[in-house]
């Protein structure tokens, strides 16, 4: 719903994504504040905002495949796992420049995700989900088994990140890379939505059997989601690998697959912002933990050992239960009902009609 | 599947089990011939091509693979029958499972109780949290789609039940007091846990006993019913919400057995939930989801490969054996996703 007084007299102003002066300047003032960032925050929240700027690309990936296809991957962690062992082996093993590897790190987890999307041509729902499920088991696998070129369970090491001479080794250097990742990845995801290609996406989420009658080639396009998701799985694990300068199979557990299509579950299903209130909420869930588990494991010191890893999972995993359950619409349905109500305040509620 | 169809379109309902009854049963028979006929024949290859030196390690491969497989079938049959019951496909089993296999383990060890004490605290349990499952979570889930009710039960099982058995029983691995016989024996040169016969025998009767309940009582014929169509059980007298509820409890009795099973074979670990599901899994798809027999042919294979990976592969490739799961599922999606048994999803416009 657009604020009292913005009409659209022309197509482009119809099109576009920034309608108002106010959206311009949130958006500039948002952007400074981003990238003035690490001049106010400390390294605990320099570091946890780079862990966030990570996940949101890596969710965005998902949120195109999942949210706006339809095809569900419980295997996204796996496949941004690829995308950092690509670029620790080419870099340790091949030598090659940093930079370099970015498009084929993306291009590795693109495929990885093809070769396990295969099975969408003839299964959907929760047949595909247990396809990527296994995926994410597989590869985990071949990281922990191939040790001759993965380093086994003891993953790889990293050289630090640079670019030409400038050193980006430093928190807020890297926390500069990580948001303009997130700025470009959340411009591209927000655009796919726009085009002919993301309106195709989303008529084989809601309906696969009108959408092939319309003439859209389903399998090509659901390939074509999963193609482009893994795509950001990649780039995401680039940033991971250069964020911890090491990788190993630890890092890309099933847990966080599964935290990833919680995220997009929080945030709301099909929409880019969605995107951002889920990671946001549940990365803060994580710092709830890190803060509550000390205090707790000193008031029971016979729980102290597995406080923190129980607290982590039952919390993380009841909240995304708990939206499943009560707000199916996520967090972007909320906050959109609380923009209009705002909009309309002396006057009844409107719901959206969709 | 569009031939099916057309074929299909004079029926009522839109799934193949409403065809005539002389050809199912036929097809059920042919299939089952086939099964049977494909075993003995790779059997015998096998045996035929191995030279008689190496014959006992494949006989014994062979044996612990069916010993596996009963406990595979007893789990994979608690996921079918909440499948059959409400749609659901219950990836929360394995963590139940693993949650009631620590609650037994600390039953008998910390509590020290006897043995049919433990057993009937166990069953009520389990019949606890079924109902908890049911009434507090899935009942609100009525009527939505099958994904979004398998990512619900995906994280119930990974992470919450996980968290919660993390959180009261430490997560240490723990060695479950014996329950089963120990030792083994010997037929002829070959010799075999005692332990895992037994886990295979008590898997096998609660499996006969489960199937037993579905075929011969009303309350079995109630379950068969709603699993054909909610709506025609509903204007019979069936109450669904009560057969959706049992289903679950009959599903965490599964799993309570698979549990005490799986943790006096093995160990009680918190990885224990997984390893049951990810068993489960393939043993489901190459059954058929909806399939109760399925389950069992289902497991026996998937027992008998994971045992002969086991010998023949792991020596070659370490870890083998833990991949071999997750490649059978993605073959099998790949190559037969409705399985051997499943019933063919036939959708009208």
């Amino acid at each position: 719903m657009l604020p009292g007084g913005v009409f659209s007299t022309k197509y482009d102003s119809d099109l576009a994504i920034l309608r108002t002066k106010t959206h311009w300047l949130l958006l500039g003032l948002g952007l400074v504040l981003l990238f003035a960032l690490p001049f106010i925050a400390n390294s605990y929240w320099l570091s946890w905002l780079i862990g966030l700027g990570i996940t949101i690309v890596a969710v965005l990936g998902l949120h195109i495949l999942s949210g706006l296809c339809g095809q569900i991957s419980i295997g996204h962690a796996a496949f941004m796992g690829v995308g950092a062992y690509t670029v620790a082996i080419l870099t340790a093993r091949v030598g090659l420049n940093s930079w370099l590897c970015l498009p084929i790190c993306g291009l590795s987890a693109g495929l990885v995700g093809l070769l396990f999307g295969l099975p969408c041509f003839r299964l959907k729902g929760f047949y595909l989900a247990i396809s990527t499920l296994a995926a994410s088991y597989i590869i985990i696998w071949c990281f922990q088994h191939f040790s001759s070129v993965t380093g086994g369970f003891m993953g790889l090491p990293l050289d630090p990140l640079r670019l030409g001479p400038i050193d980006l080794s430093s928190r807020a250097a890297f926390y500069c890379v990580t948001m303009a990742f997130v700025v470009v990845a959340a411009f591209f995801a927000k655009n796919v939505q726009r085009t002919a290609t993301g309106r195709a996406f989303v008529a084989i989420r809601d309906n696969e059997l009108a959408a092939e009658v319309s003439g859209i080639p389903v399998f090509r396009y659901k390939m074509l989601a999963f193609f482009i998701g893994c795509i950001f799985a990649g780039v995401a694990g680039w940033l991971w690998a250069y964020s911890q300068l090491r990788v190993n199979p630890d890092q890309f557990r099933l847990y966080d697959s599964m935290w990833y299509v919680g995220m997009l579950i929080i945030g709301g299903w099909g929409s880019t912002t969605g995107v951002f209130f889920g990671a946001v909420f549940l990365r803060l869930l994580d710092v709830i933990v890190d803060h509550v588990g000390p205090p707790l494991a000193e008031a029971f010191p016979s729980l102290a050992m597995q406080i923190n890893v129980s607290l982590g999972l039952i919390l993380l995993g009841l909240v995304i239960v708990l939206f499943i359950v009560l707000e199916p619409r996520g967090l972007y349905s909320r906050w959109e009902k609380f923009k209009a109500y705002y909009r309309l305040h002396p006057y009844a509620y409107w719901e959206r009609q969709d | 599947m569009r031939e099916e169809e057309g074929r299909n379109e004079h029926l009522g309902d839109a799934r193949a089990r409403h065809r005539a009854k002389g050809p199912r049963v036929t097809k059920a028979l042919l299939v089952w011939l086939t099964v049977a006929i494909a075993v003995v024949i790779g059997v015998t290859a096998l045996f035929a091509l191995v030279p008689i030196e190496a014959r006992e390690k494949l006989l014994r491969a062979l044996v612990e693979g069916i010993l596996l497989g009963g406990v595979y079938a007893l789990i994979a049959l608690g996921v079918v029958v909440v499948f059959k019951a409400s749609k659901v496909f219950n990836l929360a089993h394995g963590g139940v499972l693993m949650f009631l296999a620590y609650f037994m383990w600390w039953l008998l060890s910390s509590r020290g109780l006897p043995l049919w004490s433990a057993l009937i605290i166990m069953a009520l349990a389990s019949a606890l949290i079924g109902l908890v499952i049911d009434r507090f979570v899935m009942r609100r889930m009525i009527g939505q789609s099958g994904l979004i009710t398998f990512v619900l039960t995906l994280v119930l099982g990974f992470s919450v039940i996980q968290g919660v058995a993390i959180l009261l029983f430490k997560g240490s691995p723990q060695i479950m007091p014996k329950i089963l016989p120990a030792g083994s024996l010997s037929v002829g040169s070959l010799s075999f846990s005692s332990t895992r016969l037994s886990a295979f025998i008590v898997a096998t009767v609660m499996f006969l006993i489960f199937v037993g309940y579905f075929r011969f009582t009303k309350g079995g014929l109630a379950m068969r019913a709603v699993s054909e169509s909610h709506i025609i059980s509903q204007s019979v007298g069936i109450s669904v919400k009560t057969i959706s509820a049992v289903s679950w409890v009959v599903g965490c009795l599964s799993a309570a057995v698979g549990g005490i099973l799986l943790g006096s074979m093995f160990a009680v670990d918190t990885t224990l939930g997984s390893f049951a599901i990810v068993r489960a899994l393939p043993v489901l798809l190459l059954g058929g989801i909806e399939s109760i027999p399925g389950a069992f042919v289902g497991a026996f294979i998937i027992g008998i490969a994971e045992s002969l990976a086991g010998t023949y592969i792991d020596p070659h490739v370490t870890g083998f054996r833990e991949l071999l799961p997750y490649l059978l599922m993605v073959v099998i999606l790949i190559l037969r996703p409705n399985g051997l048994f499943g019933l063919r999803e036939i959708r009208r416009i």
